[in-house]
């Protein structure tokens, strides 16, 4: 009975949703209004959106028309959280932020860039109005981002340049010192060849000296040579009858002895018998030799015949004083000074790194979303359960059920549970919402959400039950659990974050459950935490609603006795 | 007589200062409507809420069907009908849905749940209506819905708190012809009501109450006749009637005789007849004629020096 009890008690409920428009209004179009109104109103929470959809507006008078006037108008045109503003002049500038068009206004003075060139110092002149606080923030550190850009700029130009200089003055020392060393080398070089030259010079004079005996001697071989072939040819000319004689006598020679080869022929058996011929005297040797015609011959006989020509001898050749070589002075060349080593003083950065997992740039809606969400669930259960259960009194429903069957907390629980269900729908819901029109991010583990979705249902459900028991009218119920939820939802971080306010107030904050259920989200959304993110606010969040159940319970149940 | 389903023996109930129920002792049986009559702050709903485990007496016994009140009150719960003086009921869901509800509410499922749904439907005569959201009724159906939600289960024991307060006239029959059958179907009724009709018209029995007291109980006819009231006609003619015209009425008894107009007293009903007669007979022709039969109101009135309700008679 109690289950079959609790089902119908939760379908009635549910039907009395559906078929209250002004509540339906209330838990799925208000929201969603309020969260874009609010998200782009709040759109420069975190400064001004990265996305470009907020930026601010920036006054910008260049006056000074140079360098560092056009870099730092470049940069911010580039910044999609500044739409920059081109005034023409300071009073134009300072027009702007009195007009609140604006909360900060840059002037970059007349010869800004050629004092920077020039070594000078600098200002650059930012016209403000404090009120605007988050803006003139962000726009400062921006500005002074730009200025820091500027400036490791020029130093980094600087010191390319001093790099650049350093490095000619090394290779001009390299140059100087190859060129000395060249120097010293040809000098050397020169001094060996003045040396060279000398002794070639002797060598020459001992080689003309050779030369002209050599030619000499040739001469009188040629001389010799000359006298020698015209004896031999007159020898040769004389001595062609003998070897025409000796030639016929050759020839005469071969004719008798085939004349005698022959007649042996014929006298055959007789030849044997026949008396040898007589034999002639060899000529001598040397008349046959000279016979032959033999140039060595010739030559051997000459030389005999011809007395040896008589050695000629040159006189002895003038001696030549060569000049002694001059001496080359020493080369003294100066050490080549070493560059100055001149170095810039560095440039201090920050290297911005997030330990809580959280983006550099974050999505307003990040915040806005679950915050407006937990709000409205907040108004939603008072609507629903507190004023649900007052509707229910006043209907005199409640005052039947009590005369029935089921457990009159049962009745409530699946009043409670009706909204609960309605209650994580709806933050579902807007979490879809907020991821498809707003980009919101869900975290590396979108599950997780469901923890302090779940947690801070539960709670705002047991709290509206606690508003319906200590609320005696509808009358009562409105501004009691409006200043309630309003205070709960604004202290407890839900329409800005909860670093925004005092130390003090964080601390109170931890007795709302909207604290925890904010700072779960956050951990999930906005630092990009897992799940175990979520698990100790849930647990508080869920503490929270237990005790708000039981202290929902009593009373009610003791105001309804 | 069977045993009484419902038991109230001095009972006690104070808020505060103020006693709203002070001693009082009834007696409801099965089969019977109970009318609890009495004005306004008579202690009628405190009676009602004890009875229907909605408040606790301070002292004396309550039971019904046996069960002690409070401390069976879950027992009670079962076998109880309540249907309470103000509109118990969801507007935005229609009539079905409603009755569907609390039939499940009462522990019923499923099938029975449909066929009590269309069974007390049928006998509120909502049945055409049963899919129209309850926002739409007149104040007349939603009484009558108001009644059918109470009684899905066939409760043992009925409670009726002013069961007919701003209706109209044939919204209260049907009520009326519910109530009865309920009645007759066996069920102990109790019916609050300051309409002294209602309760001639439907209650066997009726409780007097009064500033927390019970100060008579019994039959309408008993009340009416410990008030020792006999019927009275008042006349008004065209002509003064003459000396002797009732002598042909001799059962009447002249109260009173100012010029045309006249006042008698009958003994029963069926002499305002010979009361006519004689005016005719003598003469006298009846422009205006009345007849007050003693009732509940004058026995309350009787027995407590004050009317039954501070207005003229006009319902609400």
């Amino acid at each position: 009975m109690m289950l079959g009890g609790l089902g119908a008690a939760i379908r009635k409920d549910l039907r009395l949703l559906v078929r209250d428009r002004v509540g339906l209004v209330f838990l799925a179009i208000a929201p969603v209004i309020v969260i874009t109104v609010a998200g782009f109103s709040l759109a420069s929470l975190y400064g001004a959106s990265a996305r470009g959809t907020s930026p601010y507006e920036l006054p910008f008078c260049d006056e000074d028309g140079g360098r560092i006037g056009s870099a730092l108008a470049r940069a911010l045109a580039d910044e999609p959280a500044v739409r920059l503003r081109s005034v023409a002049s300071r009073d134009e500038a300072r027009a702007v932020i009195r007009a609140h068009q604006s909360g900060l206004a840059l002037v970059v003075p007349a010869g800004t860039s050629a004092a920077l060139a020039a070594g000078d110092p600098a200002r650059l002149v930012v016209y403000t109005d404090p009120v605007k606080y988050l803006e003139v923030a962000s726009l400062r550190v921006l500005v002074q981002e730009l200025r820091h850009r500027v400036e490791r700029a020029a130093r980094d130009r600087a010191a390319a340049g001093l790099a650049k200089a350093a490095a000619h003055a090394a290779h001009v020392r390299r140059r100087f010192e190859r060129t000395a060393d060249r120097l010293r080398r040809e000098r050397t070089r020169v001094a060996a060849a003045l040396a060279s030259a000398r002794a070639d010079a002797d060598e020459r004079i001992d080689a003309a000296r050779r030369r002209a005996a050599h030619a000499l001697d040739a001469a009188v071989a040629a001389v010799s040579a000359e006298r020698e072939a015209a004896v031999r040819s007159r020898l040769a000319a004389e001595l062609v009858p003998l070897q025409r004689y000796f030639a016929d006598l050759g020839a005469r020679q071969r004719d008798f002895t085939a004349w005698l080869a022959a007649v042996r022929e014929k006298a055959g058996r007789l030849a044997d018998r026949m008396p040898p011929p007589p034999t002639m005297p060899e000529p001598p040797p040397e008349v046959a030799e000279l016979a032959t015609g033999e140039p060595a011959a010739l030559t051997a006989l000459t030389a005999r015949l011809l007395p040896p020509a008589a050695p000629v001898t040159l006189p002895p050749a003038p001696a030549i004083d060569l000049p002694q070589p001059p001496d080359l002075p020493e080369l003294a060349l100066p050490a080549f000074p070493e560059p100055p080593h001149a170095v810039l003083p560095g440039s201090l950065g920050i290297d911005e790194t997030s330990v809580t997992g959280a983006p550099p740039k974050l999505n307003t809606f990040d915040q806005n979303v679950p915050g407006f969400s937990i709000t409205f669930l907040l108004l939603g259960m008072l609507l629903g359960v507190s004023l649900g259960l007052l509707d229910e009194r006043d209907w005199g429903t409640l005052e039947r059920l009590r005369a029935m069957p089921m457990p009159f907390t049962s009745t409530l629980v699946a009043k409670l549970l009706a909204r609960f269900l309605v209650g994580v729908v709806q933050m579902l819901a807007l979490f879809a919402l907020g991821r498809l029109a707003f980009g919101i991010s869900l975290g590396p583990q979108p599950i997780a959400l469901l923890l302090p979705t779940i947690g801070i249902v539960f709670a705002g459900t047991a709290f509206g039950l606690v508003v319906a028991a200590i609320a005696r009218s509808r009358e009562a119920v409105l501004p009691v659990g409006s200043i309630v939820i309003v205070t709960m939802a604004a202290v407890g971080g839900c329409w800005w974050p909860i670093d925004l306010e005092p130390p003090w107030m964080r601390q109170i904050a931890l007795a709302l459950p909207t604290t925890w259920a904010m700072a779960a989200f956050n951990d999930l959304m906005i630092r990009r935490q897992p799940l175990a993110a979520a698990i100790r606010p849930t647990a508080v969040l869920l503490a929270h609603g237990l005790v708000y159940l039981a202290v929902g319970l009593t009373l009610f149940r003791r105001q309804n006795a | 007589m069977t045993e009484p389903l419902i038991v109230v023996e001095d009972a006690v109930k104070a808020y505060g200062a103020r006693i709203a129920l002070d001693r009082a002792s009834f007696h409801v049986h099965g089969g019977m409507v109970t009318g609890l009559l009495g004005p306004n702050g008579a202690g009628k709903s405190t009676t009602i809420s004890i009875i229907a485990t909605l408040l606790a007496p301070d002292a004396g016994r309550v039971t019904v069907a046996g069960h002690n009140l409070p401390a069976e009150a879950r027992s009670v719960r079962r076998i109880l009908g309540f249907v309470p003086q103000r509109l118990a009921l969801y507007p935005t869901l229609t009539a079905t849905e409603n009755l569907e509800f609390f039939a499940r509410m009462q522990g019923l499922r499923g099938r029975e749940v449909r066929a009590a749904v269309a069974r007390v439907l049928a006998l509120v005569a909502l049945d055409g209506r049963a899919d129209e959201p309850v926002g739409q009724f007149s104040g007349g159906m939603r009484r009558r819905l108001n009644l059918a939600c109470g009684i899905l289960h066939r409760p043992r024991v009925v409670l009726l708190d002013e069961p007919t307060v701003g209706v109209d006239p044939q919204s209260r029959e049907r009520i009326f012809e519910a109530v009865e059958t309920l009645a007759r179907e066996g069920a102990a009724v109790l019916y609050s009501t300051h309409y002294m009709e209602e309760a001639q018209r439907l209650c066997a029995q009726v409780v007097l109450l009064d500033d927390g007291h019970v100060v008579a109980t019994g039959t309408p006819a008993e009340l009416v006749a410990q008030t020792g009231m006999r019927p009275r006609v008042e006349l008004r003619t065209a002509r003064p009637l003459p000396p002797g015209w009732l002598d042909g009425a001799p059962e009447a008894r002249l109260v009173a005789h100012e010029g045309t107009a006249v006042a008698l007293e009958v003994p029963h009903d069926p002499d305002v007849a010979s009361v006519l007669l004689a005016a005719f007979r003598a003469g006298g022709d009846v422009v205006e004629m009345s007849v007050h039969r003693p009732d509940l109101a004058d026995a309350f009135f009787l027995l407590t020096g004050r009317a039954l309700r501070d207005e003229d008679g006009t319902r609400e």
